[in-house]
């Protein structure tokens, strides 16, 4: 036994590892090629940054060649992306170029559109890590960004607009539970009906409390944190930076940051988490030690409504101040891309909607590049955060192991 | 040692589900320190029974007494309130998690009430194993360990909630004959120590060599408790069928003529990379049956895959009937004359979710009379299906079917009539027994010598040494991808075991 286990291990090495390595060096070429064309180096001149892409290609066919075809493949990709990226920043104006790579802004923005994400996701890896499908997250999403708003006007203070939207999630999270736990129906059925019977509750009563004028301008909105200090930090460059990209964050952003940590330590630390991940891998084992398999999912779907409804109502009363109808707009469903690229683990699910956060932001800025630019253009830029994704995906990450009971009703004997 | 008061008592429990009674009036009683064996065929009853005791399923009628005292066991939550631990037939396992979350799990140490206490759990549960001698460490993913380990956490589970009432259901079905002993060494040690046990078992050996008592079930009815002492394979047998029963394999001198298998210095790389079949040689001649003993995961699954065309050769010949058929594809090897009864008849010897016509056609489907110009006749298939099945005497089940519905002896023969009854004049058979009761596996033994003496060539893969010995004509030893030893059929079991484990290689090199 012993032979073979160290044959493995050198096998696992000589396989593995080297190339492994070599493909994501190649893959930060690729990014390095782009970077290259940017604010603050702006190199105006081809070679480099073609060079730089060539060598991220040649690294990944070598990591291919010896077997990592995924690590690989995502280098000569993002290498030849790279390239073709720089070459377009070369044809925009310097002046055009620093208008849009404001990376203090851009980092902003970034952390911005990460948050409903984050918000979501994290309340999805609650229910999906416990077994259950949770696809309604884009439902409860939209009810948390209605009741976020309309509990704010209702009862004149943001807080109340937060415990009303949360509790919304919630509730629909409840009927996603009954339905699922309970009745046994099938998960992504269910979770559809969930999203389609939010559009139309939130549509219908949008149009009945405020069809004619939109929600009030006066919606109490949830405040910003202003930290004033970071602007003094020496040396100048730097404390400017710091001010405008997280000097002045609205609290749900940082809210969502101190999430990370706690939702980590919850599923991961503590008797809750580790019987929540147990029902979700193997419900009947959970279910011989006593552990009520019902009551934790229930649970932990209902809280996943309400977290993702947390989302929602940063939408609503934190970023836009005011709600319209189908205002997530399929935030929920990135969310729930997130949550599976990010392998079902908070930091995991955060980095990839800071991914997606990045990638929108950016798709914001990037119509300014160019004077000329014609109206579809900002259309085709909004696919870049779903391009961005495929590559990751597709090319870097692979695939994620989810649960092994998800999506199963479980059967008390 | 043995307290004659019962610390556990069952009274006339019943339990029916739909068209079954699985138990019927069953009564059992455990004393203090003994094991005490639930013996039957498959679908006798004996899961059901111990579930209810566990408190998985509630009895229809009958009482549960412990130490005494009337209870009810609303859920295994009660069961283990009472001091009733359960080793379950299917391990109740997280693979993904560490050892020690596995165990502590619904009971957790806890740092302020609040987070899980990892080093405290992790250092309970080192002391509770290494005080069995049980090297087990308790920050590996269970995944990641041996399945005689696997079972070893499961005991480790009981034992941390305090049972001194365990249950251990087939237990061996996936353990090695070391593993097996290990087990049984195990459970002295712990009725020495006051534990009762509940061993269900369907292995009559086993029985007689660890249990103090024994009960025997037979169609959820309770045939009798009898004493070890007293006891034999032939009167155990004959409760749990209900007929007498041929224990020994009854077999007449082998004619033995031409080799129809020939392998030679056969290589195979595995999934992983590594070389799993190392410079296997030897032949199979038509009327002998070649047993293959070894340790489970030595190269025999991938040997067997490689012949029958599913695994690709690295280096070396497979010929089948003279004929190289090295590398050739796997449906055409088929037609060739080789037959395949797979190690997992579940998953690669038949489609669970197919009829029984279906799956005895899956080799011929796509040939007249099965179908023609891309047009399948079921009425050819139900018609083969209905001579199969009553050459085989498949119970439970007619052509239409679904496979899944058949108890696992019956599964067993439905593969048998597949491919013995397509005539091959080489059958592989990969532990053609496994999880079968006495019953079936003298039909399948049967079946097996039947088709040496029709002049095929058979080569046996078991991990039952037992089994090797009885049918075998010659023995071959398969250890670490090679060939270390051959033997006639009179080998002592003694000197098997030694060289399966590496341990006769030198000499045999
Ligand atoms: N959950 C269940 N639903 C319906 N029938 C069952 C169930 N469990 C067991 N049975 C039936 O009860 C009988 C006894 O099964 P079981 O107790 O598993 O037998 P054993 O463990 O002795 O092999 C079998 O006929 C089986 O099909
Ligand atoms: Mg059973």
């Amino acid at each position: 036994m012993s032979v073979r286990a160290e044959q493995l291990q050198r096998a696992a090495w000589t396989r593995a590892s080297a190339p492994q390595t070599i493909g994501l060096v190649g893959i930060a070429l690729g990014f390095l090629a782009l970077w290259l064309a940017l604010p603050p180096f702006g190199v105006r001149t081809a070679p480099a940054p073609v060079a730089v892409g060539i060598l991220a290609a040649a690294a990944g066919i070598w990591a291919i060649s010896r077997g990592k075809v995924r690590v690989g493949g995502g280098a000569i990709v993002i290498g030849l992306v790279g390239i073709a990226g720089a070459l377009l920043a070369m044809r925009a104006s310097s002046s055009n170029l620093e208008g849009v790579f404001v990376w203090s802004a851009l980092l902003a923005a970034t952390l911005r559109f990460a948050t409903p994400l984050t918000f979501a996701a994290i309340g999805g890896m609650f229910s999906e890590r416990s077994g259950v499908v949770n696809i309604g997250l884009e439902g409860m999403m939209l009810m948390g960004a209605f009741f976020g708003a309309y509990g704010a006007d209702q009862t004149g203070s943001w807080v109340g607009g937060i415990f009303i939207g949360m509790l919304s999630g919630a509730l629909l999270a409840l009927v996603h539970a009954i339905f699922t736990i309970s009745l046994r129906a099938d998960q992504i059925v269910t979770g559809t009906a969930i999203n389609f019977l939010a559009l139309g509750v939130t549509g219908y009563l949008y149009n009945q409390h405020y069809g004619n004028n939109g929600t009030p301008n006066n919606l109490p909105a949830i405040p910003d944190v202003n930290i004033k200090f970071l602007s003094h930090i020496p040396p100048h460059g730097l404390g400017n930076f710091l001010y405008n990209s997280i000097g002045q964050l609205n609290l749900m952003v940082w809210l969502s940051l101190l999430l990370l940590p706690v939702s980590y330590v919850v599923m991961f630390k503590t008797p809750v988490g580790l019987r929540i991940r147990s029902v979700g891998e193997h419900p009947r084992a959970a279910d011989t030690l006593g552990i009520s398999v019902y009551r934790t999912r229930y649970g932990a779907v209902i809280l996943s409504g309400a977290l993702a409804a947390l989302g929602g109502v940063f939408l609503s009363i934190g970023f836009l101040n005011s709600f319209t109808e189908n205002l997530t707009a399929g935030r929920g469903f990135i969310a729930l891309a997130a949550l599976i690229f990010g392998g079902w683990r908070p930091f995991g699910a955060f980095a990839a909607a800071l991914l997606f956060g990045f990638s929108s932001a950016l798709a914001l800025r990037l119509p300014d590049l160019s004077a000329s630019s014609s109206a579809a253009w900002p259309v085709l830029f909004q696919t870049l955060p779903y391009v961005l994704t495929l590559i990751a995906v597709a090319g870097v990450i692979g695939r994620s192991i989810p649960p092994a009971a998800i999506g199963r009703p479980y059967i008390k004997q | 040692m043995v307290d004659e008061a019962p610390v556990l008592e069952l009274r006339g429990i019943t339990k029916r589900f739909p068209g079954v009674v699985a138990n019927d009036h069953v009564d059992f009683d455990l004393r203090r320190g003994e094991v005490h064996a639930l013996l039957g065929e498959n679908g006798a009853g004996k899961s059901t029974l111990v579930n209810v005791l566990y408190g998985l399923y509630h009895p229809d009628e009958g009482s549960i007494l412990v130490k005494g005292e009337p209870i009810r066991l609303h859920s295994p939550k009660d069961a283990i309130k009472h001091g009733i631990g359960m080793v379950h037939q299917h391990f109740m396992l997280i693979p993904v998690m560490t050892v020690a979350e596995n165990i502590v799990l619904a009971t957790e140490p806890t740092q302020g009430g609040v987070l899980l206490d990892y080093r405290a759990a992790n250092k309970r549960v080192a002391e509770l194993s290494s005080s069995f001698n049980f090297a087990i460490d308790p920050g590996a993913r269970v995944e990641s360990i041996s399945v005689g380990q696997q079972q070893r956490v499961e005991i480790l589970k009981a034992l941390y909630r305090h049972a001194d009432i365990l249950i251990l259901d087939e237990p061996t079905a996936v353990l090695t004959p070391q593993e097996a002993r290990e087990l049984f060494a195990i459970l002295k040690t712990l009725t020495s120590q006051g534990m009762s046990v509940i061993f269900i078992t369907h292995k009559l050996n086993e029985v007689l060599e660890l249990a103090d008592r024994i009960t025997v079930l037979r169609r959820g009815n309770r045939i009798d408790t009898v004493d070890r002492q007293g006891a034999t394979e032939q009167g155990l047998a004959r409760m749990m069928v209900g007929r007498d029963v041929l224990l020994r394999v009854d077999k007449g001198a082998p004619s033995v003529a031409e080799p129809l298998l020939s392998i030679d210095d056969l290589h195979v790389i595995d999934e992983r990379g590594l070389e799993a079949v190392r410079g296997v040689s030897f032949e199979v001649r038509s009327g002998e049956i070649v047993g293959l003993a070894g340790v489970d995961g030595n190269g025999q699954s991938e040997l067997i895959d490689a012949i029958s065309g599913l695994q690709r050769v690295s280096s070396g010949t497979v010929k089948l009937g003279g004929r190289d058929v090295t590398g050739v594809n796997p449906s055409s090897i088929l037609d060739l004359g080789l037959g395949h009864i797979p190690e997992d008849r579940q998953l690669r010897g038949l489609v669970l979710e197919f009829s029984l016509a279906e799956n005895l056609a899956l080799h011929d489907f796509d040939k007249p009379p099965d179908s023609r110009w891309g047009w399948l006749f079921p009425r050819q298939l139900v018609r083969r299906a209905r001579d199969l099945l009553k050459r085989y005497d498949v119970r439970g089940g007619g052509p239409q079917t679904r496979a899944a519905a058949l108890s696992g002896g019956n599964q067993q023969k439905v593969v048998l009539a597949r491919e013995i009854g397509r005539g091959p004049s080489v059958l592989i058979a990969a532990q053609p027994t496994r999880g079968l009761d006495v019953g079936a596996i003298e039909f399948v033994h049967r079946q097996l010598v039947e088709a040496r003496d029709n002049g095929k060539a058979v080569l046996l893969v078991s991990l039952e040494l037992d089994e090797i010995l009885s049918l075998s004509d010659r023995v071959l030893v398969v250890y670490e991808g090679r060939i270390v030893a051959e033997h006639g059929p009179d080998v002592g079991e003694e000197q098997l075991g030694i060289e399966m484990t590496g341990g006769g290689r030198e000499v045999a090199a």
